[in-house]
């Protein structure tokens, strides 16, 4: 859940809430709010009566007494009762000529001796009206206090937050080898300030040893350069010295044959930090199924020499966008390395579709550790002519150009398969 | 005698060419910085020049530069950083006429050096000769006693690096690369080279040539009269 969604839910929430807990207890505080007025008035009412009646019995009989007020009614009882009772009625109206609630007050005392039942009745549909007038105003008031606080929380939030969402979306976007220096927008909320800080050092740091980790290996490739070709220059001169015994033509054979093995992985490594560095953009457009060719062609020998079998339907090409010493060192590792870790006699399939190429070998028994295999020096052989960086330098450059690459072990075939989505 | 100027500041490697190729009919000067190397270059006309292109006091492109202004027509091979791509492009479209990175085996140097040499120097008649052995490398055809032998692809690259470095031992990595560039590591082991190796002997002898190739054990072949 978002953010935004999870303090409006919040409030969306407690609204609901208390509009729904807060009507039914606004009407009926309201209505009794006002039948407690209603009810004071009748009592006022028959408190101005009485001197009133007192009066009236002074001068009259007790059958002449009238009210002008239809809703006061006197009665005269033989015995005496002191009580007072006020409840509500429905009583007939003559003038809506139904019966209508009111609010009656019956209360009998003693006038200059005499017992009298006094009723007053106060009619209450107009007091409901006002009661429904009061709560339905209070009740829209209300709705457009919650609204316009949660519009406003709302605008609020993405204004407030906006610092946060810039940031994330910079970061999620964010690649150590390819973006720069993040630029995150300055905030008014210090906390945001202080984060997008933080971000920009992190990213700084990372940035920092990164670069470190790319000179150092690209010094040090550089640098071996030379004294590998001093030493192999100086091996050669070995070479041609005489006599030479078996065990000294050995020794230096064998040194030969590591400061070869020094030499190619250094090649690899110059290509590694050459990807890194993005020195291959010579963008052009390549025919996957002409690079095949050419190193199926190139790597003949090896196949026939192990006995390898290669089926191959080059059955539809695909024409990349990249630069073509990247290609075809992505084709040459994949391809090497199915010849390389693939015993005699064995078999090579390569597979090509729209958009997709396999490159499918015999080799081992057991499947592969897929999650090890593109890391640099994860040999899974103990052959020393591998160099432990092909795979990664195929990883590389698929993730140049967006391709995916995937390993699978399917019926004893090692099988690398690459999708190139760029298109 | 031909005359080879290696530019190269690293001395070990320079002493280590001029060691190799002085086994040859090679005379070669040495300069180790830029300015030695300008100088030389003024003074002297060589069959072939090997460029280092990092250079203290200057940046070996611009030797390359001078040379061309001055329309000198010597051969040259820039021999430098495999990392400088650029300056590969850059120093081929400039009139270098190859180039090998570093680390590199000097029979291959030995092999461009005598291409390049011929190239210039017997414009089409390029014909490599020892003994009764002949190449033409134009056609590509091996012969013995001016008759054709009919050899494999492999074969033929074989004898024409034999040949490019004559009377000097050849590794077998050497070999390999040559023969498949970066390829040569996919081989378990160098028992084809045996086998092609075997096979050329095989062929050239049965066309009637002494057997000049031999094998040194443990590290190489050599193509020598003894």
């Amino acid at each position: 859940m978002k953010l935004l969604q999870k303090t409006i839910r919040s409030y969306i929430l407690y609204s609901v809430l208390v509009l729904l807990a807060g009507i039914p207890l606004f009407y009926f505080l309201v209505h009794n709010l006002v039948l407690k007025a209603v009810d004071n008035d009748l009592l006022a009412t028959r408190e101005i009566l009485k001197p009133r009646i007192s009066d009236a019995l002074v001068r009259n009989a007790p059958a002449e007494i009238h009210f002008l007020d239809q809703n006061i009614t006197l009665r005269f009882l033989s015995v005496r009762s002191d009580f007072t009772k006020i409840e509500t009625q429905d009583i007939y109206d003559p003038h809506a000529q139904t019966k209508i609630p009111c609010r009656v007050l019956q209360s009998g005392f003693t006038v200059n001796g005499v017992p009298v039942v006094l009723q007053v009745s106060n009619p209450l549909p107009n007091r409901y009206k006002l009661i429904t007038s009061i709560v339905l105003i209070e009740l829209l008031l209300l709705a457009l206090l919650l609204v316009g606080l949660l519009l406003i929380n709302r605008q609020l939030s993405k204004t407030i937050w906006k610092p946060f969402y810039q940031a994330l979306q910079q970061l999620r976007g964010y690649n150590l080898e390819k973006s720069g220096a993040l630029s995150l927008p300055t905030s008014s909320v210090q906390e945001f300030n202080e984060l997008n800080a933080s971000l920009c050092e992190l990213v700084e740091r990372n940035e920092k040893s990164f670069a470190a980790q790319k000179e150092f290996t690209e010094n040090a490739s550089h640098e071996m350069q030379s004294p590998l070709a001093v030493m192999q220059g100086k091996l050669e001169l070995l070479m041609q010295t005489n006599p030479l015994t078996e065990e000294q033509a050995l020794l230096i054979g064998g040194l030969a044959d590591a400061s070869q093995r020094m030499a190619r992985l250094n090649r690899s490594l110059v290509v590694l930090t050459r990807i890194d560095n993005n020195q291959y953009d010579l963008i052009e457009d390549i025919s996957l199924n002409s690079v095949l060719r050419h190193f199926l062609g190139e790597y003949r020998l090896q196949m026939e020499e192990k006995s390898i079998g290669i089926i191959s339907s080059l059955a539809a090409d695909n024409i990349l966008r990249a630069d073509k010493a990247l290609i075809e060192m992505l084709v040459s590792n994949l391809l090497g390395n199915a010849i390389r870790h693939n015993h005699k006699g064995g078999s090579i399939e390569i597979d090509t579709g729209t958009g997709w190429l396999a490159i499918s070998n015999t080799g081992s028994d057991s499947a592969l550790p897929a999650d090890k295999i593109f890391q640099r020096f994860q040999k899974q052989s103990n052959d020393s002519n591998s160099t432990g960086l092909g795979l990664e330098i195929v990883r590389k450059i698929a993730a140049i150009y967006h391709y995916d690459i995937h390993y699978d072990f399917i019926n004893g075939l090692h099988r690398f398969s690459i999708h190139f989505n760029n298109r | 005698m031909m005359r080879i100027l290696i530019i190269e500041d690293e001395k070990e490697l320079s002493n280590s060419i001029a060691t190799y190729l002085g086994r040859g009919h090679y005379h070669c000067d040495a300069a180790f910085t830029y300015r030695e190397g300008s100088e030389l270059l003024a003074m002297n006309d060589y069959d072939c020049i090997l460029l280092d292109l990092s250079l203290p006091g200057g940046d070996g492109i611009q030797l390359l530069k001078q040379l061309k202004a001055d329309r000198k027509t010597d051969g040259v091979i820039i021999i430098s950083a495999r990392d400088s791509i650029d300056d590969k492009i850059n120093g081929l479209t400039l009139g270098a006429d190859d180039y090998l990175p570093k680390p590199f085996h000097l029979s291959e140097l030995g092999a461009r050096i005598a291409a390049i040499i011929r190239r210039k120097q017997f414009q089409g008649n390029n014909l490599l000769q020892f003994e009764e052995i002949s190449v033409d490398l134009p056609a590509k055809t091996a012969m013995v006693n001016n008759k054709p032998v009919d050899l494999t692809k492999t074969e033929y690259q074989l004898l024409v690096y034999l040949l490019n470095n004559k009377n000097r031992v050849i590794s077998k990595n050497a070999i390999a690369e040559a023969i498949s560039g970066d390829g040569a590591a996919l081989y378990d082991s160098f028992d084809f080279i045996y086998v092609h190796m075997k096979n050329l002997k095989k062929k050239l002898a049965s066309a009637g040539a002494d057997d000049y190739i031999k094998s040194i054990y443990g590290m190489g072949y050599k193509l020598t009269m003894g």
